[in-house]
């Protein structure tokens, strides 16, 4: 009996000890993973980086995205009653990049047209941020500009009716009366837009970019460590797209409220 | 054309869908300035699509149309221009309900017509007073009545002064207790010598203010008279059957 409880005391030791090694373990994994020659500056730069870069090609995709959407609608709505041949000449080779380009950014994997944009069509560009931004910006804007079209058509046909029949013109009627509307319903998927590009932003670092992703891996690559750097990374990813979603969800009420 | 018309329609043919849908089917019909006409007829005979090519909101199979002698239907015509001359109320109202009434009702003025924009709030308040809406100026549509917001769309349409006003249903869509506070403003309106073309269901209006109401039938005009002709002395069948059904 005596002898069954000693083996059981000294076995809990053992745990203890163990358990007590394995957090000690951590403990310095933590150390040289974050703390060793100020590491997490490596991660903080790469936040910084992941968020300019997110919010930079963003503003270019909805830029995109408002000309190739404004050229298709007006083409599908406009092309048949336009009278310049010139004007009608133009919208037609506009209508029809905007297609190409709508199609050949969503047949192709990201990664592939970041490749191709960094090493073929911006190869003497140095500044691989700025190429990175062009990147994601140009694939985006072609999501993005499904998006505004897809706005700019859940507008009730009798908002141009009533702009048009007062005699504004078709720009007119889009700008001051079809577009206001337009962005209030496409926000939240502009938002969410912004999600799904931060966490596809982690392939910037194929091409050299110090975003989040590479700032983990650059600790890898020094301390030969893996669990800490990755686990911190995602735990962030996850972080802020938990915090961007929160923030959706209250620009969703907000404007929901608005309506009435 | 002779001048005496403000609208001449020649021919009207609208088609759908490569002429499976003949919404209308020849249409002539002339306007003089000042006349009120009241259109009625039973539901998808023409009567929207005839008020809707009149602005080229459709643009026509075949025929013309002609706005104070000018062929709106050429392709030389800029539509926007004569777009300004005829005012047109809808169904539905169609507010922007992202803008103010005040907003509704100067943008077209302020954009088109490069008024002042005090000078376009002062007019746009003038005519709110006059259909009693002044306390609202400042109130979105969506915080309106169905009654008040088709007052403010016909006054919305005034602030452009048109020489026409259209009027596609205008009291349809609305509550009955508020259909009186419509048609008193159109009747308003009529009396002070506007040209009116309305698509309504109230004969009591048709009665008491059309010039002549014409009577659609599968996209042409079937019978034409002034009200007491059409309403006690309707020569078709189609127009008795109708009438019989509406009164
Ligand atoms: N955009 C359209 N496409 C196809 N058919 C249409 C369209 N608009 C109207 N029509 C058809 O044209 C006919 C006349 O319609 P409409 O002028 O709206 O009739 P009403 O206003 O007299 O009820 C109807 O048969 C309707 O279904
Ligand atoms: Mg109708």
């Amino acid at each position: 009996m005596a002898e069954w409880f000693a083996g059981y005391c000294s076995w809990l030791c053992d745990c203890y000890a163990s358990f007590n090694g394995w957090l000690y373990g951590l403990q310095k994994e933590f150390t040289t993973a974050f703390i060793v020659d100020d590491r997490w500056k490596y991660i903080l730069k790469g936040v910084q980086n992941t968020l300019i870069l997110t919010f930079y090609a963003l503003i270019l995709g909805v830029v995109l995205g408002v000309i190739v959407a404004a050229i298709r609608t007006s083409y599908d709505k406009q092309y048949r009653e336009m009278k310049n041949p010139i004007a009608k000449f133009f919208l037609w080779i506009g209508n029809a990049i905007s297609k190409i380009y709508l199609t050949v950014i969503r047949g192709t994997p990201v990664m592939v047209q970041i490749l191709i944009i960094f090493f073929i069509i911006m190869a003497s560009s140095r500044d691989k941020m700025l190429c990175a931004v062009i990147a994601f910006g140009i694939n985006s804007g072609a999501y993005v500009a499904e998006i505004v079209r897809a706005g700019i058509m859940s507008i009730d046909a009798g908002q141009n009716e009533a702009g048009r029949s007062l005699g504004l013109n078709y720009m007119q009627t889009m700008w001051f009366i079809i577009l206001p509307q337009a962005f209030k319903n496409i926000l939240p998927s502009l938002a969410n837009e912004f999600i799904v590009l931060l966490k596809e932003t982690s392939i910037a670092g194929y091409v050299g970019v110090t975003d989040l992703t590479r700032a983990g891996n650059q600790i890898r690559s020094v301390t030969y460590q893996d669990f800490m750097p990755l686990l911190a990374v995602a735990l962030i990813y996850l972080v802020l797209v938990m915090f961007f979603t929160w923030l959706v969800g209250l620009l969703e009420r907000r404007l929901r409220k608005n309506e009435r | 054309m002779s001048a005496n018309y403000i609208i001449s329609v020649r021919g009207l043919k609208k088609h759908y869908n490569r002429g499976k849908i003949k919404a209308l089917n020849g249409v002539d019909l002339d306007v003089k300035k000042g006349e009120v006409i009241v259109i009625i007829g039973p539901s998808g005979c023409g009567k929207s699509t005839l008020l809707r090519s009149l602005n080229l909101l459709e643009q026509p199979t075949e025929g013309q149309i002609f706005l104070e002698n000018v062929d709106i239907t050429d392709r030389n015509t800029n539509i926007n221009l004569h777009r300004r001359k005829v005012g047109m109320v809808f169904q539905h109202f169609n507010l922007f309900p992202n803008m103010t009434i005040l907003k509704n009702m100067t943008l077209a003025p302020i954009q088109l017509k490069k008024v002042k924009k005090a000078e376009a709030e002062k007019k746009a308040l003038e005519l709110l007073r006059v259909v009693g809406l002044e306390d609202r100026a400042n109130a979105y549509p969506s915080q309106l009545s169905g009654g008040q917001k088709q007052r403010v769309a016909i006054v919305r349409a005034l602030c452009m002064e048109p020489d026409v006003m259209l009027f596609d249903e205008p009291t349809s869509a609305l509550d009955p207790e508020m259909v009186g506070e419509v048609l008193d403003v159109m009747k308003k309106l009529a009396r002070e010598g506007m040209t009116m073309l309305v698509v309504t269901h109230e004969m009591g209006f048709a009665r008491e203010v059309a010039d002549r109401v014409i009577f659609m039938d599968e996209g042409t005009i079937l019978e034409e008279g002034t009200p007491a002709d059409i309403f006690s002395q309707p020569q078709h069948e189609r127009t008795k059957a109708f009438l019989n059904k509406v009164l």
